[in-house]
């Protein structure tokens, strides 16, 4: 049980954290979209898509009739946990892109618009700021399983 | 299998990082149902899935990524409205799979 809770150790930490650049699993090397991110709405944008590449490769698990049907279910609830937090990492950062765009829009406008919208892209980008730093606090919550079942 | 196994961890594990996104109190049950999925899989039965597929999949996300930021790129909304629609979509193939299987 310890080396599937290590392997699962690291692969959170590889879904979460924008430093590890990859993970590897025998001969596959298991990218990390984030890690390539240098921008707040990139790596928005790369936590979506590897999200939904995960949730494809679930749903090919589930169809298969010889996988647990515990494990099924468990997956089940994830889905329905994350696929909504998901959608609000995605509201989040299209508030950002369009106050950016009404920024760079108001930048010939005068200054009180251009006040009014440096001040929106201040308030979306620190929401989607906390939106992304969110999906990284597992990491501590699961290295804290590992030890405690090491224990 | 042990590859499987460990494919399957992974992406538990990664499905895992959004539920801080949760309520806390749902959220504290992610324990039980990790331990619950590592005895799904402590039973060694046979899950297919393809640990390639996803390797290729965040592979092309990857390259993606990596080409935006190199040149400096600022998402648009059609961009990010496609990422999303993509979550969606997956969702949905998700949850008909998990209906179909009963």
């Amino acid at each position: 049980m310890i080396k599937p809770l290590r392997v699962l150790a690291l692969a959170l930490a590889l879904a979460a954290a924008p430093a590890c650049a990859s993970l590897p699993l025998g001969q596959t090397r298991i990218e990390n979209p984030i890690a390539a991110a240098r921008t707040l709405d990139q790596r928005a944008y790369a936590l979506l898509h590897a999200y939904a590449a995960i949730v494809e490769e679930a749903t090919d698990i589930v169809r298969d009739p010889a996988a647990p049907v515990a494990f099924k279910r468990a997956l089940s609830q994830a889905e329905r946990a994350a696929t909504p937090a998901a959608e609000t990492l995605g509201i989040a950062v299209r508030a950002y892109v369009q106050a950016r765009a009404d920024f760079e829009a108001a930048s010939g406008e005068t200054q009180p618009a251009l006040q009014r919208a440096a001040t929106a892209m201040t308030i979306a980008a620190q929401r989607l700021s906390e939106a992304l730093a969110a999906a990284e606090t597992p990491i501590a919550e699961l290295e804290g399983m590992v030890r405690a079942h090491r224990g | 299998m042990s590859n499987l196994i460990l494919q399957v961890q992974l992406l538990l594990a990664a499905l895992s990082a959004f539920l801080p996104f949760v309520p806390e109190a749902q959220r504290t049950r992610a324990a039980a149902f990790l331990d619950l999925a590592a005895q799904a899989l402590a039973a060694g039965s046979a899950v297919a899935s393809n640990i390639d597929d996803l390797a290729k999949k965040l592979a092309a996300v990857r390259a993606d990524v990596e080409a935006m930021a190199a040149n400096g790129h600022a998402m648009t909304e059609a961009e990010m409205d496609a990422a999303l629609a993509r979550v969606r979509s997956a969702s949905m193939a998700f949850r008909a799979a998990l209906a179909e299987a009963g």
